[in-house]
């Protein structure tokens, strides 16, 4: 199997789930925003925000380089749209990038990651090893991002130590 | 067994929580509350059934499987359910 790929963990994210309003379709969410949040599982982004469907009208946000107060910027904008709740700190997010990135998470899902069916910009809430995971794939390297319960997280890095070793 | 979750997509029944039987209703009084939460039928064939992505989207789901050969013929997200 090829088993090339490395993990590394992407600190200093600013992460918050987003959930919306009853009736509040994800347009009205996207035009306060300046671009439209996925009505399915995948990610879309713009140069500061990433939204990740984890289920109807609800997102997992991330922000690459976030400021103290972005939560509260956010919560502010959404006001009467969606409920918005910082989790910066709960979640960690592992890299999984290289060739053998693939192959490898595919020992862990019982999701189909196929090219065909999983590409960039896909995502998917699932499990590994019993463990709760966001999991979405950023571009054709193939480059991957999981999301997980920060008590979790190690955990996860010995499942892929395994999973590569065998 | 494998259910299609209208969110998430085809998913390993181990992912969802089952709850049984979508008919049943909730009795406005005390009365026919026994038969509610405890009476249910042995359906065999295709029965309406109530599955919680727990591992996924976190969705109820309203399944409608064949008991006899797990054939699933629809599947939607229960709050847009009409029944
Ligand atoms: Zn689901």
């Amino acid at each position: 199997m090829d088993s090339d790929y490395r993990l590394t963990e992407r600190p200093g994210l600013g992460m918050a789930t987003i959930m919306a309003r009853k009736g509040i379709q994800p347009a009205v969410i996207g035009a306060v925003l300046g671009f439209l949040p996925p009505d399915g599982p995948e990610r879309a982004a713009d140069a500061r925000l990433a939204l990740i469907g984890t289920g109807p009208g609800t997102w997992l946000a991330l922000a690459e380089t976030p400021e103290a107060d972005w939560v509260t910027q956010l919560a502010n904008k959404l006001n009467g749209l969606a409920s918005v709740s910082d989790q910066s700190g709960s979640y960690v997010v592992l890299r999984i990038a290289g060739s053998g990135a693939r192959e490898t998470l595919q020992r862990g899902v019982f999701i189909d990651l196929h090219p065909a069916v999983f590409r960039s910009g896909s995502a998917a809430t699932t499990v590994i090893e019993h463990i709760g995971v966001v999991l979405w794939q950023l571009d054709d390297v193939p480059t991957f991002e999981i999301a997980t319960f920060r008590s979790f997280a190690s955990n996860i890095r010995h499942w892929f130590e395994l999973a590569a070793a065998s | 067994m494998r259910l299609p979750c209208p969110y998430c997509g085809q998913r390993d029944s181990r992912e969802f929580v089952y709850r049984g039987d979508a008919a049943p209703t909730r009795p406005s009084s005390e009365e026919g509350m026994y038969d509610y939460v405890y009476l249910r039928d042995n359906v065999p064939g295709p029965m309406r059934e109530h599955w919680y992505h727990a591992q996924g989207c976190r969705n109820w789901i309203t399944v409608t499987r064949d008991t006899r050969t797990h054939r699933i013929s629809a599947a939607v997200l229960a709050r847009e359910d009409s029944r």
